[in-house]
């Protein structure tokens, strides 16, 4: 106790009050944001859902064609399209989600388009294949933007650039729990429900192979679209968790260090008098 | 009129589900009509107006983009944007639409790109005030 003076103490203290307050403040941003990612999640589901299920019923009704994004090429790259962060201080948000990705890019030859600052910087600073860097600003990407990029894809792989599209995301389970994920794109290969379908007909308005290969962006682009927004949430719901643990562990090191403070105060008291009453 | 299910949603949210008697969309062939046990659809829609009748009540709605499929007899509406009537911002359509307009006329200062979302502006801004102003 006694090597370390009270004034030393003091300040740790109030080093630690400070930041505690950003941390405090932090939270309650992320709160309020996660609040609004929230709404915007529960509100893209259904279309999320509906989509993903009028896609799946045509592949399984399908009679009648055959499509380039149902079948695999053989030549290509895999495609990863990572969906990250643009700020850290989110817990375990970035780094699961891109050191997933990443495991998974060294398994076949892959390139990668990075959404968000974070995931950009990282695929960079480890000089992966990076297609775009045009989406480096998660918070910026609009529904628009998911479209354009998922028109962009579909080309390419229709063109034979890529062997499979992947998009890799965060899942918002709960406030608590966000567990990184990863969908197959394309090809596209309907949900598997139990439900063996039956073959049926249907009346494609304007050519079967035209209206499908119209339909398939639209649904990419809403897919990616749902994908961000539960990533968005997720990110929002890290770094709440995040920061609301790094508060709590604040606390516990003020009250820890105000203990030591006290004590060494008292410490210096008695040692004060012991030595006035010696010298009495 | 026999009634039929019908969802229609977007990425903002569940716009309708419930019944309904008849949806009339514009495709990107031109439009058309759907009642009660039409045979499986499916077809990409265009920009336009949209009808759908509910208990012999016709609403209109302006409906942009995306998918209109028809599986097993139930109809699902999945549109990129989809507004009531009654809830379509004249204002904001209207200032799209002049600015838009701008942009065109000054056609040589601006790139290829920049056209051509100008005039997909301008076409989504006439068709929300048609079907807005369209009493």
């Amino acid at each position: 106790m006694a090597g370390v003076s009270t004034k030393e103490i003091k300040n740790r203290i109030r080093s630690m009050e400070s930041t505690k307050q950003i941390t405090k403040a932090m939270e309650m941003v992320a709160a309020s944001k996660l609040r609004r990612a929230q709404a915007q999640v529960d509100s893209a589901r259904p279309y999320f859902r509906i989509l993903s299920r009028v896609l799946s019923d045509i592949i399984k009704t399908n009679t009648d064609f055959e499509s380039p994004y149902l079948t695999a090429p053989k030549t290509g790259k895999t495609l990863y399209i990572a969906i990250a962060g643009d700020r850290g201080l989110a817990g375990g948000y970035n780094s699961n989600i891109l050191k997933m990705v990443y495991e998974k890019m060294a398994q076949s030859e892959s390139v990668v388009l990075p959404i968000g600052k974070k995931a950009l910087d990282f695929f960079k600073a480890r000089k992966a294949d990076v297609v775009s860097d045009a989406y480096g600003v998660a918070e910026d990407v609009a529904v628009g933007d998911c479209f354009t990029i998922a028109k962009n894809v579909a080309k390419a792989f229709k063109a034979g650039e890529y062997s499979s599209v992947y998009v890799c995301f965060t899942n918002f389970v709960s406030v608590l729990s966000q567990t990184p994920d990863m969908k197959a794109l394309l090809p596209l290969q309907p949900e598997d429900d139990g439900e063996e379908a039956k073959k049926s007909e249907i009346l494609y308005e304007g050519g079967s192979v035209e209206v499908f290969d119209a339909i398939v962006p639209e649904y990419l682009g809403g897919i990616l679209y749902g994908a961000l927004c539960e990533s968005r949430a997720a990110e929002q719901a890290a770094r709440r968790t995040a920061m609301d643990s790094a508060t709590s562990n604040a606390e516990d090191m003020i009250a820890d260090l105000s203990l030591k403070f006290n004590r060494a105060r008292q410490a210096a008291i008695t040692q004060e008098i012991t030595e006035i009453v010696a010298g009495a | 009129m026999t009634p039929f299910k019908l969802k229609i949603v977007t990425p903002d949210g569940l716009k309708y589900d419930g019944m309904a008697e008849m949806v009339v969309a514009r495709t990107t062939t031109g439009e058309i009509g759907i009642m009660a046990k039409h045979m499986n659809l499916v077809s990409p829609l265009g920009m336009g107006r949209a009808l759908i009748t509910v208990e012999g009540k016709q609403r209109r709605a302006a409906c942009i983009g995306g998918i209109l499929s028809v599986i097993g007899g139930d109809v699902n509406l999945v549109p990129t944007t989809f507004e009531w009537a009654e809830d379509i911002d004249v204002k904001r359509a209207e200032k799209a639409m002049t600015e838009s307009k701008e942009i065109i006329a000054a056609k040589k200062d601006v790139s290829q790109t920049e056209l051509k979302m100008a005039e997909a502006r301008l076409k989504r801004a006439l068709v929300r005030l048609g079907v807005a102003q369209d009493k």
